[in-house]
């Protein structure tokens, strides 16, 4: 298994941090990408942050009320090794599914 | 490069050949096939951004570095003009480069030297300097990558004249495809379906011909995948295991689908493209690329070439759009999908004369 970090990106133009008012998951979860992660209020606005990516939560960082200033780690994950440091996701193999149904008279000859 | 020979020696005297049959994912398969090639052949080199320490960001040239050394599994900097301008220097030095663009999308600022260079220059010198370059591509979609990351190439690279075009299916052809492209006199564009990299498959070391596949003998050539009655579907890369669900999926409403794997882009393997179709007289051609002026038309018109007497319906192409690879969220809606694939089913079953 491989860490990720993820630092506070720059939530708007020339904003240097943010103030977190409520995390969303907690050490231990395994969240999907695009899921909310954690509140935080900036001087323009309070704004959710979606997951980059998918994986198990190992570290947050701030509690409420704490300040992090752009560019600090924010949250940890854990991946497996064969899916860090890659551009995208590993696809999951899915069972097929169908909505079309064939009909045809088949004339054999 | 006197001490990375060396290097190789040493290597091959405590290789061990790989035996027998193993489950591996397509990325462990190509990793096989790849250090093999460099235990066999002290000439071959394989280069390309974050190839060496890394072991790429598929982790393909995966302890690569660590076995064979830094003279001959290397990083380059991050200018694939660059990676592949040196290839045409170091063929016509005696070496066979395997050399790697990070993605797809990354090739296009090599086109010059893969379409002005490498595909011409055994041409040019009338045979007297041929270019033994393999150049793996990590290809197509399916990751939900951003953009220059999925991007489907084949129709381009097939086009020019002096290069040749494979994309494997599963991990065993990937394997035996990889070892056979980098044994060629000839550039070979070697595109690896991303999306499949980590899906298990038997890989067969004994054969070179795919005990494991239902057909085909030989690392040239077409494979039947399942053999049919009623319509072929032409499919290659990541495209080839969706076609084996669609075919699934079809056999419980009745209908018989033989799934033809085209493996070779160019040359396309003719002769067995047509004895399916005349077998089944419906096709259907199934590929990520853009439908204008993709691959599937030049499949269409051997297709109709071949089979115009015996075709009961034109041949369809089911395909992605003629738009730009789209980001990620999207390409769902992009990628040719079960759905689509069995309308095109449909179309071909129901089509009447006159």
């Amino acid at each position: 298994m491989a860490e990720i970090s993820f630092p506070l990106p720059d939530l708007g133009e020339g904003l240097i941090e943010a103030t977190v008012l409520e995390w969303l998951v907690s050490p231990g979860d395994q969240v999907e990408r695009n899921q909310p992660l954690v509140e935080v209020e900036t001087t323009k606005s309070a704004v959710e942050l979606p997951s980059p990516q998918a994986g198990k939560v190992v570290r947050i960082h701030g509690g409420p009320g704490d300040k992090i200033n752009v560019g600090e780690p924010l949250i940890v994950f854990e991946v497996p090794d064969n899916t860090a440091g890659i551009v995208g996701t590993v696809p999951k193999e899915e069972a097929p599914k169908r909505r079309v149904r064939l009909s045809a008279v088949l004339d054999e000859d | 490069m006197s001490n990375a020979i060396l290097e190789s020696e040493a290597a091959m005297a405590d290789g061990t050949p790989n035996h027998g049959v193993e489950q591996l994912s397509m990325q462990q398969a190509l990793n096989r096939a790849l250090d093999e090639v460099l235990a066999g052949n002290p000439k071959a080199l394989i280069f390309g951004e974050d190839c060496g320490r890394l072991g790429g960001v598929f982790r393909i040239t995966d302890g690569l570095q660590a076995k064979y050394g830094t003279g001959r599994v290397f990083d380059t900097p991050l200018a694939e003009s660059g990676i592949l301008g040196m290839s045409v220097g170091l063929a016509m030095a005696g070496f066979h480069p395997i050399p790697e663009v990070q993605f797809d999308g990354f090739a296009y600022p090599a086109i010059n030297q893969i379409v002005c260079q490498i595909a011409r220059m055994n041409y040019r010198s009338r045979g007297t300097m041929p270019m033994p370059v393999t150049l793996r591509v990590p290809s197509f979609g399916g990751i939900r990558a951003p953009e220059h990351h999925g991007e489907s190439l084949e129709a381009l690279f097939a086009h020019v004249p002096g290069l040749k075009v494979v994309s494997p299916s599963n991990p065993h052809e990937a394997y035996h495809l990889l070892k056979y492209a980098a044994t060629r006199p000839d550039p070979v564009i070697f595109m690896e379906p991303k999306s499949r990299y980590w899906q298990k498959g038997g890989v067969n070391f004994d054969s070179a011909d795919g005990s494991d596949s239902p057909a085909g003998d030989s690392p040239t050539g077409a494979n039947v995948m399942r053999a049919g009655r009623h319509v072929t579907l032409v499919a290659w890369g990541a495209m080839v295991a969706r076609c084996l669900q669609v075919a699934e999926l079809a056999a419980e409403d009745g209908i018989d689908v033989e799934v033809l794997d085209l493996r070779w882009l160019k040359p396309i393997d003719e002769a067995a493209l047509v004895a399916s179709v005349r077998k089944t007289r419906r096709a259907v051609v199934v590929h990520e690329a853009p439908l204008t002026s993709g691959l599937g038309a030049e499949v269409a018109q051997l297709v109709t070439q071949g089979c115009f007497d015996t075709l009961k319906a034109p041949v369809e192409r089911i395909t992605g759009f003629d738009v730009p690879y789209p980001s990620g969220d999207l390409e769902d809606e992009y990628i040719p999908n079960i759905d689509r694939i069995l309308f095109g089913i449909q179309r071909v079953l129901e089509y009447r004369r006159g």
